[in-house]
């Protein structure tokens, strides 16, 4: 008998997307104030924070079951989010001068309290504890 | 004269000080009721009107006052930005705290208080810096 995956965005999960959405709305403000004010300074770094911002808001997004295919959505976010903190982050301790402005993802989200770090496998692990099981 | 005058401005003063105490309370308050098993109530609701209006108040006399600041275009941007944020964060997390009875979803007005707190810090931060 195959059971139907629980609600993503039920109990524990509400506080879940309730930090995403902080994450999301902190990531979108914060790259549009870099690309509209200072987009020249250090391109890479800035791009870089919109994609996180985009990811953030697609997490938050699929964990709060908006959409279509919010589960596949908030796996491919998490997903994401969860190779580019380790990604940025390696590369960031093994070449600080990479980026010379600060995205959420540098140093592992040390900046953010290693919030960044913790939440794709909190992420990853209510999405596996919720999923439909045989 | 212009620091002197800075230093006797509200953003100064005690309100941030003040705001900053009120919103970590109202963490602490709904991690009791999160203990508890508690469903959030008017008195939550009432505490939170409290921190909305401080909020506001905040605010409008950032406003006010930004032309004696020196805050440069950007900063200024962020500075209100963050006092933009300090003002939708409490509804927002009370919309979707209420629709379900939960400790999980109690629990989505801790990250609203914690949220406030953080941002009302770096508001002060913006200002001052």
């Amino acid at each position: 008998m195959t059971r139907t995956a629980t609600s993503t965005s039920s109990g524990l999960g509400r506080a879940l997307v309730a930090v995403y959405g902080v994450f999301a709305l902190a990531a979108t403000a914060r790259s549009l104030v870099q690309l509209a004010t200072k987009a020249d300074e250090a391109p890479l770094a800035y791009v870089l924070s919109a994609v996180a911002a985009l990811v953030y808001v697609a997490a938050t997004l699929g964990l709060a079951e908006v959409g279509p295919n919010p589960r596949r959505l908030a796996w491919a976010a998490v997903g994401f989010e969860m190779v580019g903190v380790l990604t940025v982050g390696t590369l960031t301790v093994l070449d600080p001068e990479l980026f010379p402005d600060a995205t959420v993802w540098s140093d592992y989200g040390a900046g953010y309290g290693w919030l960044p770090l913790v939440l794709p496998f909190v992420g990853i692990a209510w999405l596996w504890h919720t999923r439909a099981r045989d | 004269m212009r620091t002197a005058l800075r230093q006797s401005t509200l953003v100064d003063g005690p309100l941030p000080l003040a705001l900053l105490v009120a919103s970590l309370l109202f963490a602490v308050v709904v991690l009791v009721y999160v203990v508890l098993d508690r469903t959030p109530d008017w008195g939550l609701l009432g505490f939170a009107a409290v921190i909305e209006a401080a909020t506001l108040v905040l605010l409008v006399i950032a406003a006010v006052q930004v032309g004696d600041a020196d805050l440069s275009g950007p900063s200024a941007i962020t500075l209100f930005g963050y006092l933009a944020a300090g003002l939708v964060l409490l509804p927002l997390g009370f919309v979707w705290s209420l629709a379900e009875r939960s400790r999980g979803a109690t629990a989505v007005l801790m990250v609203a208080g914690l949220t406030q707190a953080f941002v009302v810090v770096r508001a002060l931060q913006v200002w001052q810096s």
